[in-house]
């Protein structure tokens, strides 16, 4: 069920002090990057419970508007933007995820609407994750061979079997 | 002398003995032609195109069909969005590799005769996406093509100059088919 949403007026530095206080370590190098918007670098073995503690919490984010994939080259990287609707912010999540085992747990259990952004991570960067419940290419044709957004892809005519 | 005689005095002599001056509508007349020219001539003016823009040249062909450039000029307004009621595919845009099976499908089934434009780079080559991880270097990979218009994206203008060059090829298809040839009777073997 969803909750009623009731607005909060809460200064941004009151907002820091709250989740800081609230999640501790969980939400790690906190900071403000702008004006509505908080950063956190999230580890990523405690990434789901950590989203469903900021989903229940009573200034919480109940809305996951994207999940965005980054290649650092050493390491990649998923972005997640969330939004409050008490308090208007967003709270953006970086996780690291390694190159060679590139997985992480699904959100799909607490925000539904992850399911395509999680298959487009998967698609286009190659993030497996964990408990989606149909991770399946979703914008490249299913027999494409490789993940073309990850720096490292080489476009090859075998990645293209039937053309 | 009404302005129909004008009109015809512009047309090649060459041209004239195919079709009846207009003064010969005001008296009971017969023409001969041939069943061949009078479909070609229909059909070439009466083009259903199917709405098939995959990126901004799609822009271009629709801002071809509105008021300012009027597509319908040339018989060819009705844009259709099912294969079965279309004759004409343009292809305006950026094939990728998912969207080509997909298109050949629907060129399957539209209903003989059937032509192709390829509009704009992206659809005659690949285009700026030429080296793209998912993209098809040319609908003429996928579905035969008629008609190939440059640009990027081409004008309304010249969308028509293709379409104009699409008459041509209509013009030439032959819609009655040959008759087989029918062998000649024996003669019937004398009797001795
Ligand atoms: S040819 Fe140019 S305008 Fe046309 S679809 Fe390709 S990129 Fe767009």
């Amino acid at each position: 069920m969803a909750r009623e949403v009731g607005r909060v007026e809460i200064t941004m530095e009151a907002l820091f002090a709250r989740l800081a206080a609230d999640f501790g370590d969980g939400l790690g190098e906190l900071r403000v990057q702008e004006p509505d918007t908080l950063v956190a670098a999230v580890e990523r073995r405690a990434l789901h419970a950590l989203a469903e503690r900021l989903k229940a919490h009573e200034l919480g984010y109940e809305t996951l508007n994207f999940i965005a994939a980054v290649d650092h080259v050493r390491h990649l990287e998923a972005v997640y933007h969330l939004y409050s609707w008490h308090t208007n912010t967003w709270l953006e999540l970086h996780v690291e995820v390694p190159r060679g085992t590139a997985e992480l747990d699904t959100v799909t259990d607490v925000w539904p609407g992850a399911d395509w952004h999680e298959r487009e991570a998967w698609d286009m960067m190659g993030i497996r994750f964990k408990g989606h419940p149909d991770l399946r290419r979703i914008l490249l044709k299913d027999d494409f061979i490789g993940h073309p957004l990850r720096k490292d892809y080489v476009d090859r005519a075998e990645n293209h079997p039937h053309v | 002398m009404g302005i129909g005689d004008d009109v015809i005095r512009m047309v090649p002599d060459r041209l004239k003995v195919q079709y009846p001056k207009l003064s010969d509508f005001s008296q009971p007349n017969v023409i001969t032609t041939t069943a061949d020219l009078v479909f070609a001539w229909a059909r070439s003016r009466s083009v259903f195109p199917f709405t098939y823009g995959l990126a901004c040249c799609a822009i271009e062909m629709l801002s071809s069909g509105f008021a300012k450039f009027d597509v319908a000029r040339y018989g060819m307004e009705v844009f259709r969005p099912t294969p079965r009621q279309c004759d004409l595919m343009i292809v305006a845009g950026t094939v990728n590799e998912k969207m080509a099976p997909v298109l050949k499908r629907l060129y399957d089934q539209m209903s003989e005769p059937k032509w192709v434009v390829s509009m704009g780079a992206c659809a005659t080559s690949g285009g700026p996406f030429y080296d793209g991880y998912n993209v098809v270097n040319g609908v003429d990979k996928v579905v035969p093509v008629d008609v190939y218009i440059p640009g990027c994206p081409p004008r309304p203008e010249a969308l028509f100059q293709g379409l104009l060059e699409l008459q041509k090829v209509i013009r030439q298809y032959k819609f009655v088919p040959e008759l087989p040839e029918v062998p000649e009777p024996a003669e019937p073997a004398e009797r001795s």
